[in-house]
């Protein structure tokens, strides 16, 4: 085969048993990536087993183009149940991991069981050893991976691993990689803490076959060429995202606090991410085989060093009410040491100073440690806590809704969660599209979504926007942000373009959002790779398989229409200040939008459970007969 | 006038395109263990150094070849290997002062940078800089800019002052 490696590998870690199986059965129907990776779990989970228990397997998927001499081929799909939210986890890395797990002739990593002790998996060559790890618990992340090649005895292993979080199980613990590039939402690390994994260490030096070469080399030479000229890419290769951010923050797409009101004036004018950049960045970094840099790597006298991408910047600064971005710099180094996701971490910080401003809390229910907005003890604090499971830690861990279900009704109320994780911290009241995409998406995954991304564009230039929002989702609306019409086109389509490079095993940003603004390219290089004739229908037809399969995974734990919604402050709570003063979701339009959206998709507007005769249309009729009847 | 491939490893992202470009180029196949450049690499400090032939006046691996496989071509300066006469002994790469000869892991075939005939493919797709093809000449005058570039700044550190 070109592009796939051809093998699926399998680790038992109760029996200590591993075993391959053929990639190339399932390639046509769901290429590979994310796509065979929700294949794999579909068919392998077992009802009723619990995220953290033995059965629940954990899956790490690259795709045909992973580890090809391509901008972008750095990317891992990875999934499991969810700790958080009972539903089908996704989470996605990039770095050097991937590549080498296909060097070893690997497509996918298909993990079960539970380890009698704390171990890793070594996997070099093709050869697969579980190790013990005992040594390596309670360990940082980026020692456990300084450790473990020092230990192998070669600096290049690249390792994905948990921290003291994921050991502890908190349900938001993430994975790892390098210096912090993190597969970071939906609780991995606590799916693999459970398994008493502690890291998978690969090396390869085997090979990814390209089906025409000279032609393979030639067009992506020129995705290089073309990847390095886009405004984008030479915005996020010298600055990451910390200009992107601010300009977020002044269009009010950004929130300040736990949702509380955009544009808070302070921020748009204090903000001091792009300085602070230039004044500590020793260069930017990117993933394998990628001319673009996205992610700033940072070296703060007396701080460290490391490497942060486009959430923190936001996580850490306004979603905590901060300012000093020193704190901002502690608070990213200690989440990825600690191995927890930047996102839910800083919306439970912001949740706890929006309970203890309105006086819900005080210091007695957080070690007495005054949750008041931006203070740094707060912040630090807090994180640590999570992640050892200390004192009000403890409750924290287990997510915002065990928190404040402990401190009662009033505090329930506040709660900000879209199927049980903190959503996106995007301003849902302006922008409506993005709302509708946050609501049904499979995880809640506004951005990046190619629909989302219009409606800010939107903001710079209206008129093009709206052209191309025309050419690309059929209607010009769909690219103004508060307008309910044209959205649920817009949704389906973006949705089923983002899963192509899902599936491929590359970078959405390059191919679908800023490089490339749809998957024309993606198609191209996914035909010289692999031989295949393709057309985009073919791809775009694996997209929606893929997404209804998601879809029933979920519904098959019970996900329903009422489950697709978002909190009710952004029904109830109109913007007072910014571009956007007065927008507030209107709940009629809102689920008109998700009629017209569950009607495109071909799911009953009712239940909002995919039909049989869509499924059926989709060689879906064996999901069909399980879980609809 | 020649021109080489100069590495500039401060300004190295390391994302190891040259490698995988390389391997592609030359042997039809994605797999940067087959480059015939690699870069080092110190992710926790950020730090990354590209290896790649030096080209040297009196190349090492030349110079220990039993069967004068190793050999200049004058057209590109590159120093490359004649696979026909290469019996795998290796001391090229035990010679190379900097470790820039490498070995194909699946054949043991000794790899060696032919700078593509004159068109480095590495060149073209490194993103930052830190691979560039000069005149020979430039090589030396490059890095004395570079070098006296760094003088009033630390002249001004050495004298503590901000300006």
């Amino acid at each position: 085969m070109y592009g796939w490696v051809g093998k699926i590998l399998k680790v038992d870690l109760t029996e200590g048993k591993i075993s391959t199986e053929p990639t190339e059965a399932y390639v046509d129907e769901y290429i590979g990536g994310r796509g065979l990776g929700v294949k794999l779990i579909y068919d392998n989970y077992k009802p009723g087993t619990g995220a953290l228990e033995p059965g629940n397997p954990l899956l790490f998927n690259t795709g045909p183009l992973s580890g090809t001499a391509m901008p972008g081929s750095g990317r891992v799909d990875v999934t499991a149940l969810s700790p958080m939210s009972n539903l089908r986890a996704k989470s996605n890395f990039g770095a050097y991991w991937g590549p080498e797990l296909k060097f070893n002739g690997f497509d996918h990593l298909f993990i079960t069981g539970k380890a009698e002790k704390p171990c890793y998996l070594w996997i070099h060559d093709g050869k697969v050893e579980i190790r013990p790890a005992e040594h390596l618990w309670g360990q940082d992340t980026h020692e456990t991976q300084k450790l473990i090649q020092q230990e192998l005895g070669d600096p290049e292993i690249k390792v994905v691993c948990i921290g003291p979080a994921g050991e502890n199980l908190v349900r938001f613990a993430c994975l790892i990689s390098e210096t912090g590039d993190a597969a970071g939402r939906t609780g991995m690390g606590a799916v693999m803490g459970s398994k008493n994994l502690k890291a998978v260490a690969v090396r390869g030096t085997g090979s990814v076959r390209v089906a025409h070469p000279e032609k393979f080399l030639e067009l992506s030479i020129q995705v290089n060429r073309e990847v390095r000229e886009s405004p984008a890419y030479q915005e996020l290769s010298s600055w990451g995202v910390a200009r992107g951010v601010q300009m977020m923050y002044q269009m009010g797409f950004f929130p300040v606090g736990y949702f509380e009101d955009v544009c808070v004036d302070e921020i748009c004018q204090k903000y001091a991410a792009p300085a602070y950049v230039e004044q500590h960045q020793l260069k930017n970094v990117g993933c394998f085989n990628c001319p673009g840099r996205c992610m700033n790597f940072l070296s703060v006298p007396g701080l460290g060093k490391g490497v942060t991408s486009c959430e923190p910047f936001s996580g850490f600064t306004g979603a905590v009410w901060n300012l000093d971005m020193d704190t901002f710099w502690e608070a990213t180094l200690l989440v990825n040491k600690l191995g927890i996701d930047c996102t839910e971490t800083s919306a439970s910080i912001g949740l706890l100073m929006e309970l203890f401003h309105e006086g819900i809390i005080t210091e007695k229910e957080t070690d007495g440690i005054p949750m008041v907005r931006g203070s740094k003890e707060a912040i630090l604090t807090t994180i640590r806590k999570i992640a050892a499971r200390e004192g009000y830690g403890e409750l924290l861990a287990q997510g915002q809704k065990a928190f404040t279900s402990q401190i009662g009704p009033a505090a329930v109320e506040k709660l900000d969660l879209v199927k049980g994780l903190a959503p996106h911290a995007y301003e849902f009241r302006s922008f409506h599209g993005t709302a509708l995409m946050q609501a049904v998406g499979h995880r809640g995954d506004p951005l990046p979504l190619r629909g989302s991304l219009l409606e800010v564009d939107w903001n710079h230039a209206p008129e093009w926007f709206q052209q191309v929002a025309k050419e690309q989702f059929g209607s010009e609306e769909a690219a103004i942000p508060t307008s309910y019409e044209g959205k649920a086109m817009s949704a389906v389509i973006s949705e089923h373009l983002e899963r192509v490079p899902d599936n491929l095993g590359i970078c959405k940003w390059i191919y679908g959002l800023f490089a490339y603004q749809d998957v024309n390219m993606a198609l191209r290089l996914f035909n010289l790779a692999t031989g295949k004739d393709w057309d985009m229908a073919q791809l775009l037809k694996v997209s929606e398989k893929v997404r209804n399969l998601e879809r029933m995974f979920d519904v098959r734990q019970g996900l329903t229409r009422k489950d697709d919604d978002l909190p009710k402050k952004f029904f109830e709570v109109p913007l007072s200040k910014g571009k956007f003063a007065g927008e507030v979701l209107d709940r009629a339009k809102f689920e008109k939008m998700k009629d017209e959206y569950y009607e495109i998709r071909g799911w009953n507007k009712e239940t909002g459970i995919p039909t049989r005769e869509k499924l059926v249309e989709l060689g879906l009729e064996a999901v069909a007969d399980e879980v609809l009847n | 006038m020649l021109k080489t491939l100069i590495v500039d490893a401060q300004k190295c992202s390391g994302c190891r395109s040259c490698e995988n470009y390389c391997a592609l180029k030359h042997g039809g196949l994605c797999n940067p263990a087959r480059g015939r450049i690699h870069v080092v690499k110190w992710e926790r400090e950020g730090i990354f150094v590209p290896i790649n032939c030096r080209r040297c006046e009196k190349p090492a691996c030349e110079q220990v070849c039993p069967k004068h496989a190793t050999y200049r071509n004058f057209d590109t300066g590159a120093l490359e290997v004649d696979a026909a006469r290469c019996i795998g002994c290796l001391n090229c790469v035990s010679a190379c002062p900097f470790g820039a000869t490498f070995v194909d892991p699946e054949s043991g075939e000794v790899l060696k940078c032919d700078l593509c005939d004159g068109d480095p493919t590495c060149v073209k797709v490194c993103p930052t800089g830190a691979l560039t093809f000069e005149d020979l000449s430039k090589e030396a005058y490059l890095k004395l800019i570079a070098c006296a570039d760094q003088i009033p700044l630390l002249v001004r550190e050495a004298i503590g002052r901000q300006e």
